[in-house]
């Protein structure tokens, strides 16, 4: 009689076998390089720039799954409207015109959305401070006000995409203006500790009113700033929608369901209707975005590779020490990793769950928004890029080792790398099958992962 | 006279909060009866050609849905695989009996068989029980999140076999000219015939399914659903049984998938693209969980909203699709919000 798997070293024999098919897989790899030695330079550029997309993807499903611990299909709705929002706001330079959007309705739903979560953030974060010094009712009315405000003003910016550059220019004035005090500040008080504010207040106010009212002038008269205010704009959009969704409806499934399937077949609703919309909105067919830096290839060491996607691997460098400083370094990253180890836990501890939560999703769908429309300049968008682009970050995630961010990165550039050497001796199409067998493998025989979280 | 209008008014004070209590408590009566009644009214205000036309999409969808639901709803093992069995019974179909009067137009000529539909029935349903069974193997490694995500992955698979593969499938051209059902010399051409068939499908289709889940083997399935590691303590080979469901599915599938495409005569891989997938599933789980009846309400509800939103003013005929799709997905949201076993289900997610 065959002893139960505990008692056999099934968990070594799966390793070794594991071990022997990477073995393979190298020394495939090491003939092909061996044939062609710039062909195979061409696929590994083609690979990092692949990677860099899913590496992204990998890193925000994997933040998000690692809060929650359920997988939040919804989130393939923040990469394609990463995309779609930069289409929406430069549609009509986007071949010339051809297929300019605007729809009203857009407009309003998204204004709302961020109203919404203006307001809410506003009562997160500063209504408990406030409460001791002003009344109940000064303070909603100075965040409806507020609140409202944004709102209006999202509107006023989706409506007239052609003179973003105009619109955003004050909003970068105010941002400038913070960011130069901030910096300030940490000067002073790293050379001199026990500086009183007063004076610190009336030397610094002007210059960072000069910096920021230069930003403004110098962004006012750039017409070419558009497209990548388009980009921020539209990455803020989008993790506007995850926030509202975590805090609209999350909040209350995670409170009722007794399995994260229900979460799981939740998220797909909202996918379907998500990818509904944007259908009715923008028609099924592919469309292009503007073109971002020049097209023309660099050539490096015999291989080509595009400006572009020299960008996006970059994109996801700096994404990953902007994650790992947030994640290690910071009282929120702190409070994040408690969130993840137990949720009950630190909320009896005192951290704001929900607040942290939103803040994630915030996070998640910002990363996905970006490697959607990096995904985008790269190829076009389509509806069906939201499901494609999740897809293909579950896999990362799960290759990488789920709930691990270097896992996501290694995950992301290796899915990359993977699927362009594999479809070497196939054609083009079969990509998507060539990812999904790696990941069936990988799965097999490394169930944890590349770099499994500790 | 006063106490009389007072207990009336107070009555009818009353009147919505009773309501709305029963509504809750009979849910499962309400869906029914608003579900039946609509599509009676349809029937009524159409015509039988209404009936004709939606009757056989109807049926073939309801194999489907039933046949998934003994999956996702009995076991307990959420599947969006589906789709792909469907395809390979589609696809068998379609190269076994497509004649030859488009070969003109063939830039890729396929090889053609030209056998009858009888023929290539029960093949489309094996050919999709067989493969169901190597992907059974390796789905039984895999359980909750990381089982949905595989079965994500063999849609994908699928339906990138169908599209690349042109030699067998011709690719994105799709397939013509494939044959109705035939007995000798009556052929069941007309669409009342075709409806009838299916139907009669669909009635057996249920009928095995009942049996399975009304026999001891269904009463395993179900103990796997509540807790596999307690069957498998009792002695239930679970990975057989959860494998054995599977196949039974798989090849309920693919009898649908035969049907679909001699019914429409034509395939190309866009009726197995994912998104099909997601909405079949979203079907099962909307018209309830581990009921057969369940599922035909699911679909009834699908194939009435189609027809419904045709209704809808502002709404133009070719984002009905898309309205349709927005509108199951917000119902799906709402159910796992209120109700995760779906409008008449016996098992919560």
């Amino acid at each position: 009689m065959p002893l139960p798997d505990q008692f056999t070293s099934r968990g070594d024999r799966q390793r070794t076998m594991g071990i022997m098919l990477a073995a393979l897989l190298a020394a495939y790899v090491f003939w092909k390089v061996l044939q062609s030695p710039d062909q195979a330079l061409q696929f590994t550029y083609n690979g990092l720039s692949v990677g860099a997309v899913y590496a992204l993807l990998a890193m925000g499903f994997t933040v998000v799954y690692s809060t929650v611990w359920f997988f939040d299909l919804s989130y393939g709705v923040a990469a394609a409207m990463g995309a779609y929002g930069v289409f929406y706001l430069r549609s009509q330079e986007a071949v010339g015109g051809q297929y300019e959007v605007n729809n009203p309705v857009v407009n309003v739903v998204l204004g709302a959305v961020v109203a919404g979560v203006v307001a809410w953030s506003l009562h997160a974060w500063l209504y408990g401070r406030l409460r001791g010094r002003f009344g109940r009712p000064t303070l909603l009315l100075a965040g409806g006000v507020l609140a409202a405000g944004a709102g209006l003003y999202t509107v006023l910016v989706l409506a007239f995409p052609g003179e973003i550059h105009v619109l955003l220019s004050p909003v970068v004035c105010a941002v400038t203006a913070l960011l130069a005090a901030w910096a300030l500040r940490r000067l002073q008080r790293a050379l001199r500790p026990r500086a009183r504010l007063a004076p610190f207040v009336a030397a610094a106010a002007p210059v960072c009113g000069v910096a920021g009212l230069l930003c403004a002038l110098l962004l006012a008269g750039a017409e070419g700033s558009r497209l990548y205010l388009s980009w921020v704009v539209s990455c803020l959009m989008a993790g506007a929608v995850g926030l509202a969704l975590y805090r609209g409806l999350y909040i209350y499934m995670r409170e009722r369901a007794h399995s994260h399937l229900v979460m799981l077949v939740a998220s797909l609703g909202v996918l379907l209707a998500a990818t509904a919309a944007i259908t009715l909105v923008f028609e099924s067919a592919p469309r292009p975005l503007p073109e971002a830096f020049g097209s023309e290839p660099w050539s490096i060491g015999g291989a080509n590779i595009k400006g572009f996607n020299v960008f996006a691997v970059g994109v996801a460098a700096a994404g990953f020490v902007f994650l790992r400083l947030l994640l290690g370094a910071t009282a929120f990253g702190k409070a994040a990793r408690a969130v993840s180890d137990d949720e009950e836990v630190a909320k009896v501890v005192g951290i704001n769950t929900t607040v942290v939560i939103a803040a994630i999703f915030f996070i998640g769908a910002v990363f996905a928004a970006l490697a959607g429309l990096l995904s985008g300049h790269d190829t076009a968008v389509q509806p069906r890029m939201g499901l494609l682009l999740l897809v293909k970050g579950w896999i990362a995630s799960v290759v990488g080792g789920m709930g691990s961010l270097y896992g996501a990165v290694v995950g992301g550039f290796a899915l990359g790398l993977v699927e362009q050497f594999g479809i070497w001796d196939l054609a083009g199409e079969w990509r998507d099958l060539v990812s999904f067998v790696v990941l069936i493998v990988f799965l097999s025989f490394w169930p944890t992962g590349l770099v499994p979280r500790r | 006279m006063t106490t009389g209008f007072s207990r009336l008014a107070a009555a009818a004070a009353r009147a919505p909060v009773v309501l709305v209590a029963s509504r809750r408590g009979n849910v499962e009566l309400w869906a029914n009866l608003v579900i039946l009644t609509w599509a009676g009214v349809f029937l009524l205000w159409q015509g039988p050609g209404f009936a004709l036309t939606v009757g056989t999409v109807f049926a073939i969808w309801a194999i489907l849905a039933v046949s998934l639901n003994l999956v996702v709803g009995f076991t307990g093992l959420l599947s969006i695989a589906h789709i792909g069995f469907f395809g390979i019974g589609a696809y068998a179909m379609a190269i076994l009996t497509s004649g030859t009067s488009y070969e003109e137009l063939r830039t890729d000529a396929i090889p053609t068989f030209g056998w009858p539909f009888f023929a290539a029935l029960p093949v489309s349903a094996v050919a999709a029980g067989l493969v169901a069974i190597a992907v059974g193997v390796v789905l039984n490694r895999f359980r909750d999140d990381i089982f949905v995500l595989v079965t994500f992955g063999f849609a994908i698979i699928s339906y990138s076999v169908f599209l690349n593969w042109a030699e067998l499938t011709r690719g994105a051209f799709g397939i013509h000219d494939i044959a109705r059902p035939a007995v000798g010399d009556l052929v069941l051409d007309s669409d009342a015939e075709f409806l009838a068939f299916a139907v009669l499908c669909l009635a057996l289709v249920s009928l095995v399914s009942w049996l399975v889940v009304s026999s001891s083997f269904g009463r395993v399935l179900l103990a796997i659903r509540e807790d596999e590691q307690a069957a498998e303590v009792f002695g239930y080979r679970v990975a057989r049984y959860k494998l054995v469901v599977w196949v039974i599915s798989a090849m309920m599938a693919g009898l649908a998938g035969g049907l679909f495409s001699s019914w429409a005569r034509f395939v190309d891989p866009y009726s197995f693209a994912l998104l099909e997938s997601i909405l079949l599933v979203s079907i099962v789980i909307i018209g309830g969980l581990a009921t057969i009846w369940g599922s035909l309400l699911g679909v009834m509800t699908f194939v009435l909203l189609e027809e419904g939103m045709r209704f809808v003013p502002f709404l133009p005929n070719e984002s009905i699709g898309q309205a349709r799709q927005a509108v199951l997905g917000v119902l799906l949201v709402l159910l796992m919000l209120f109700r995760p076993q779906g409008l008449v289900g016996r098992y919560r997610l």
